[in-house]
Parts: C-alpha cells; structure tokens; sequence
C-alpha cells in the first residue's frame, strides 16, 4: 500500500511539474524554453528574435530522413543566423512520423512558440496534415522535400523548394526515350507510397505521348512498402518483354527488386527516382545495381551555383560526411524564408508569405529556385547513375 | 439507482460546463490536445468492450477506424474538393458526386465499419487467444492494403486532403463546432458502455471472459455475444475515424497501421483491461503527457535539444504504471464516487493509525 501511495505521488508531482514547465499558460513561458529563454531576458524582449518553426520526423519510421534535413536546416542556421538585424532562433518539433503527431507539432510551433514561418516536412503525409493547420492561422510553410503535389494544391500558405512529382516522372520518360531508346516500358511500383505512385502515373503519361503508343507500357505491377520478394512481379513484367524497367520505390525494396531480376537473367536497364540515393540502395543492391539510373535533386560533385559550393564546403566541415540532397532542400528551405522576411522587412507572416510566393531565379543550393503559381519550385533535375559501387553524376536536366 | 442516475447526469452536466469553459479560454493547440483526448475516449473505450470485457485479444482496431475514417471523408467533400484529389485516377461514381451532411455521414461511416466488423468477427471470432489476435491483426492490415490499392475508391496511398470541418452542430452555427461533435460523442460512446457493462449483455460477456466454458453451459450464446461486442466495438471505432479524419483534414492508408491499434491497446491497458472510466482516464493522460512532455525534446534546464526525450521519458512512466499497477489505473472496476472518496481519504486515515 505504501509503494503505490509513493507511485501515485510521483506520478502526480511529475504531473504538475510537466504542466508548469511546458507552459499552459500559452505567451507566458517563462521556464519553457530554459536557457534559451534566459539569454533573451538578458538581451532584451523577445522582439529580438524570429522564430522559424522546423517539424520533421525525429523519430519513428522516418527519422533518418528527418534528421537529415534537419541538419541542412541548421547549418543554414548557422551560416545565416540574422535577418533585419535579429537573430533567427530554430524552433525544432519532432512528428513522430506521425500524421496526427505532425498536426500537433505544427499548431503547437504556431500557439506555443509563435514562429513567423515553418520549415517542413519529410514525408508529404505529414506536410498536408499540418496544410490546413498553416493556411487556417495564415503562417506560410516552406517543405523541403515534400514531392506529392496535393501538398501545395488549393494551399496558398505551403511553398516547397523541391520539384514535384510530374516533373521528376517527365524527366525519366524523356531520358528512357531518347538516351536509352526505349519503346516499351515495364512499372513495377511500390504501391503503398504515394511518390512512387505519382511518378509510375506521371511517367506513364509523358512516355505514351513520346511513343505515341497507348500500349507502351507492358506491364504495371505494384508491391507492398516491407515486401522482400518479387520474384512474381519479375516475371510479370519481364515476359511482357520491355526495353526498360521503370522501378520508382523505397531504396531497399528497389535494390532488392533489382538484385533480384538479375539473379533471374533480367538484363533490362532499370530506372527510378529520388529516394534510390542512400547508402542502403549500394549496400544491399551490390554489384546488381551497378548502371542504375535515376533523377534526384542534387548533386555533391558538381556544384549547381555559388551557394552550393558554400553549402558543400561547410557541411563536409560540419558533419564529416558527403550532404544529401533533402540537406541541401532543407537548407534552401530556410534561405527562401529567410529571404522573403527580408525582403518583406518585417516579421509579419503573411508579409513573409507574399513575398516566399514571388520567390524568382533564388540561388539556393541545390538549384535556382522559381516558385509557380501553385508553390511549387520549377527547378532543374540531376540524373545519376551507380557506377563502381558509387553514384556518378551524369547530366543536369533543366525545366 | 434512481441517485446513480442523478449523479451520472451532474458528471455529463459538470464535463460539458467545462468544455464550455474550454473553448472560450483555451487557445486552439490545447482545443485541439482536447479534441484528440475525446476521439481517443472513444476509440479506447470502444476497444475495450471487445479486448476488456468480452477478453477477446483482438488486433483489428485500426481497420474500422480506416474504415469508418475514409467513408465519412469520401462522403463528406464536395465534388471540386475530390477532384482535386482524385487527379491521378479520377474517383468512380456515384461517389464522386454524393455528398451529405456532417451526422448522415458520421453515422454511415460508423454503420460500414460496424459492417466491417461483423465481417471480420464472424469468422475470427471462432479462434480463440493469441490465434484470434493474429488473425484480426491480419484482417486490419488486409483492410489498410485494400485501401491501398483502390484508387479510384480512396486515392490509394496518395491520401485525401481537405477534408472539411463541420460548422454547426445539430444545426446550430458555431465556432467549434467538432469540438461539441467529439465530445458529445465521447460522452455518448462512454454512456453507452456504461449502460451496455451493466446489462444483462454485458453480463454475457463478462462471463465470456471470466470461463467461456462455464458461460456456454449457463446458456449463454458465446457467437451470438463476441460478435456483438464486436459490431458495437467497430461501429464506434468508425465513428471515432470519422472525428479523427474531420479533426486532421487529410488521411491515408498509412495512418491505419497497426502501430494505431497498439497505441489504443495501450490506452487500454494502462487505464485496466475491461474499465471504462480507466480507459477514459488513461486515454486523456495519455494523449496530453505525450504532448506534454514535448518540452523534454526542446531543450529544457540548460539541457541541449535532443528529438525523443520524450518517448524515453514516456516509456518510464509506462513502467512505473506497469511496476505499481500490473491491471492498469482501473484494474478492471469502475470510477465510483466511493472509490475517490477512499482515494483521497485512506492516505490521512493511515497516518493517523500509524501515530
């Protein structure tokens, strides 16, 4: 009996303590922020910084990826730490990789934290959850990486630095029809991601208007996000007898897939898309990947302008490591707010949403960025190929 | 009885006082920790009349919330709204035009997912223990993939954005009007159990789960019962995904995993297998800590930023919970007002016996 009145008292002390310390008294979070909050009592009032939300998976099923954007982010943060004589203070809130998590994440960055505007997220699912969140409070969000087009769509508040999926689709058309010569074309696509699902649709589409032949594509079938065998949808697509292999999907899915076709004598060239570029794809693909081509954004040999080679030079000096793409994304994500609050010269987010909306030939890192009408970035794509164990840059596809 | 009654009226009357209180000084991030305690409530409570009370283990749970969660949003857009989703595969008829109001939707979403269920219950029901979980656990995730792959039903992995809030309840314009829907809901679901554990249904499946042999030769119908408990867990659930997918906006198949049905089941078991004042309980504790607790990722006391701090911090207050309470806050009894009482009033009773 003793035990449990010393559990319950535990439990409840730790109660009050957590709701005192996280603030719910919404401006006034006075212990909240810790240090940090300190600082800013001895410098001045908060007036004296702008705070940019970031909300990215930290945890759960799509760290990895958050974390590397979340590291672009601040190094951006780091090399650019003012606008209009304040201090740009990050705001960092983990999603969980979690839709309904990402939806609290983002009311909490705009109530709590009072963030001008938002950086984020990995993973489109996230991004539209925390949509109408932004458009309903009028704070402009700005994704990285976010390529599924429903994101932006009807949003006037979402902005994104990468391209969409259309075009990323188009572009790998192009390049089977012209570079490979490819007539006929095989999809084998991982059904339960949405990206992978655009690209198969947008791909299709641009390559039965180049063929001119409603039959172009032979054959078209899906597999499941954690799937390990695809000896069926290999044998599928590979009777119907196509010039090339269109594979968009998660990288360890997509290496085994190829890994796979090999072993069974498939010798077709086999493309993909953006999320081919991790280490995983070489480690579990082998030497069966070696001559893989796909398109993604950015490229770490070829600097694509001034900015890039900025961002290049101080992230190898930062993290000891080659940046990834949705690292430079995440870091033109914060150099296109940054811009736009200076252009717009105050902190007023919607001020600072007109002006993310009129971003034109920006020179980020990964690219000059042109936002359309919808807000989405119009933007060069980068197609590679894995030769020798590594991803060789090949050329620079331009809108 | 007549003074239960009484008293049970001037809880709903003291719990709506308050959300009327809620909504006019709260801002809108604790509105919405509010809302999603209210669509846990019912997702925890109606989880625990299958798991808790009739003691069928089963895993399913997600399938009817996606369930009820993708009919109500299919029939709650408007036509521009579903072909903006639909622009891949545009969306077959006669769905594509179909829209009803907030309530009609809600409870068609409800009645399929309890469709849903009673598909699923009928043959898995016949399993028993870790066979029954395995096999619903199954059948959600079977639900997840077909919601995957029928795009030109539900958008397959792409999702459904936009989806609309309610702007009146019953009628009558109001600025949180979901709020009232969830919660209103929530008293409902819970009310229901309530009076549902007390009958002599609820009796069955107590006796169901207490000695599925002993309540058989009582007379008891044990497929009758567990299918039952089933359908009423599953209508409910889909209520709840109705109010999950309008307080989001946007949904997908990857929502419903089973990570969600976990999530519930752990509602369920801190609050106490087969109590639904402890599910009540613990699905409101449970949703506000984990938002709570968010300061512990942000750096706090000097303490430099450090992403899932707080699901280390969570996971040993679980143990805590689990050391000092194996069956859960509730066990498997309810909130009575006899129970606060001695709550609150044995720690001083000892005291003064130890002096």
């Amino acid at each position: 009996m003793f035990k449990k009145r010393i559990a319950w008292l535990l439990l409840i002390a730790f109660l009050i303590i957590t709701l005192t310390v996280s603030g719910c008294g919404g401006n006034n979070q006075s212990a909240g922020g810790g240090k940090q909050e300190q600082q800013n009592e001895a410098t001045g009032t908060e007036e004296d910084v702008i705070k940019i939300g970031v909300f990215e998976p930290m945890t759960g099923a799509n760290a990895a990826g958050g974390a590397m954007e979340v590291e672009g982010i601040q190094l951006a943060n780091e090399l650019y730490p003012e606008v209009l004589g304040k201090k740009i203070k990050l705001v960092i809130a983990d999603n969980k990789s979690d839709k309904v998590e990402a939806a609290n994440a983002v009311t909490r960055l705009i109530e709590k934290e009072k963030v001008v505007a938002i950086i984020g997220s990995w993973g489109s699912s996230f991004s539209m959850a925390a949509g109408p969140i932004a458009k309903d409070n009028q704070i402009p969000v700005v994704a990285a990486s976010a390529t599924n087009p429903l994101v932006t769509l009807g949003n006037d508040f979402y902005f994104r630095v990468c391209f969409i999926d259309p075009f990323q689709g188009r572009v790998m058309a192009n390049y089977v029809y012209n570079e490979l010569g490819a007539r006929k074309a095989a999809i084998i696509k991982e059904v339960s991601n949405d990206y992978a699902v655009g690209l198969a649709k947008f791909f299709t589409d641009t390559f039965t208007e180049l063929t001119g032949d409603p039959n172009c594509i032979v054959a078209n079938v899906d597999y499941q996000t954690g799937d390990q065998e695809f000896s069926a949808q290999i044998q599928t697509a590979a009777q119907a007898k196509p010039d090339v292999i269109f594979a968009p999907g998660n990288f360890t899915e997509s290496a085994l897939i190829i890994k796979q076709a090999r072993e069974q004598g498939v010798n077709i060239p086999i493309c993909g898309g953006d999320t081919w570029e991790a280490p995983e794809f070489l480690e579990i693909g082998g030497k069966a990947v070696e001559g893989a081509v796909f398109s993604t954004f950015f490229t770490s040999e070829v600097p694509i302008t001034e900015e890039s080679e900025k961002f290049l030079n101080e992230y190898r000096k930062k993290y000891n490591q080659e940046p990834s793409s949705v690292a430079a994304l995440g870091y033109d994500a914060y150099l296109v707010i940054r811009a736009a609050i200076e252009k717009a010269g105050s902190a007023d987010p919607v001020k600072v949403r007109d002006e993310i909306a009129k971003t034109k030939d920006f020179v980020g890192a990964a690219g000059i960025i042109t936002l359309d009408e919808n807000g989405d970035a119009v933007k060069s794509a980068v197609l590679k190929k894995v030769q020798d164990g590594k991803f060789v840059y090949q050329t620079t596809i331009e809108p | 009885m007549k003074k239960k009654t009484i008293t049970s009226l001037l809880i709903i009357l003291a719990v709506i006082i308050c959300l009327i209180i809620a909504q006019r000084t709260l801002d809108s991030f604790s509105l919405r920790i509010l809302n999603l305690s209210g669509v846990y409530i019912i997702f925890a409570v109606s989880m625990n009349l299958i798991n808790g009370f009739t003691g069928q283990l089963t895993l399913g749970h997600a399938g009817f919330i996606a369930v009820g969660a993708y009919t109500y949003s299919l029939l709650i857009m408007d036509s521009d709204l579903k072909q903006m989703n639909f622009f891949l595969k545009p969306l077959i008829s006669p769905l594509d035009t179909l829209q009803l109001g907030f309530f009609p939707a809600m409870i068609i979403a409800g009645l399929l997912a309890a469709l849903t269920g009673f598909l699923v219950g009928a043959p898995a029901l016949r399993l028993r223990g870790d066979y029954l979980a395995i096999a619903t656990l199954g059948f959600g995730e079977i639900i997840r993939i077909i919601f995957t792959n029928t795009q030109s039903i539900t958008n397959g992995s792409l999702g459904l954005k936009g989806i609309p809030k309610p702007d009146n309840f019953f009628f009558i314009k109001m600025d949180n009007s979901l709020m009232w829907w969830i919660w209103v809901a929530a008293i409902i679901t819970v009310v229901f159990h309530l009076l549902l554990i007390d009958s002599s249904y609820g009796r069955a499946f107590k006796a169901i789960r207490e000695d599925e042999k002993a309540a058989q030769a009582m007379g008891v119908s044990l497929f009758k019962h567990k299918v039952m408990a089933m359908v009423i867990s599953s209508f409910f659930a889909g209520i709840g995904g109705a109010l999950l997918a309008s307080l989001i906006g946007t949904i997908d198949p990857l929502m419903f995993r089973f990570t969600l049905t976990y999530n519930i089941l752990l509602i369920v078991v801190i609050g106490g297998m087969g109590s639904t004042s402890g599910a009540t309980i613990s699905a409101i504790v449970v949703t506000v800590l984990m938002e709570a607790l968010r300061f512990l990722d942000q750096g706090f006391l000097g303490l430099p930023e450090l992403p899932g701090l707080r699901m280390v911090v969570f996971a040993i207050l679980l143990l805590i919970v689990v050391l000092f309470y194996p069956k859960g806050i509730m066990g498997n009894e309810e909130l009575t007002w006899s129970k606060l009482r001695r709550l609150f009033g044995k720690p001083f009773a000892a005291k003064e016996v130890n002096r």
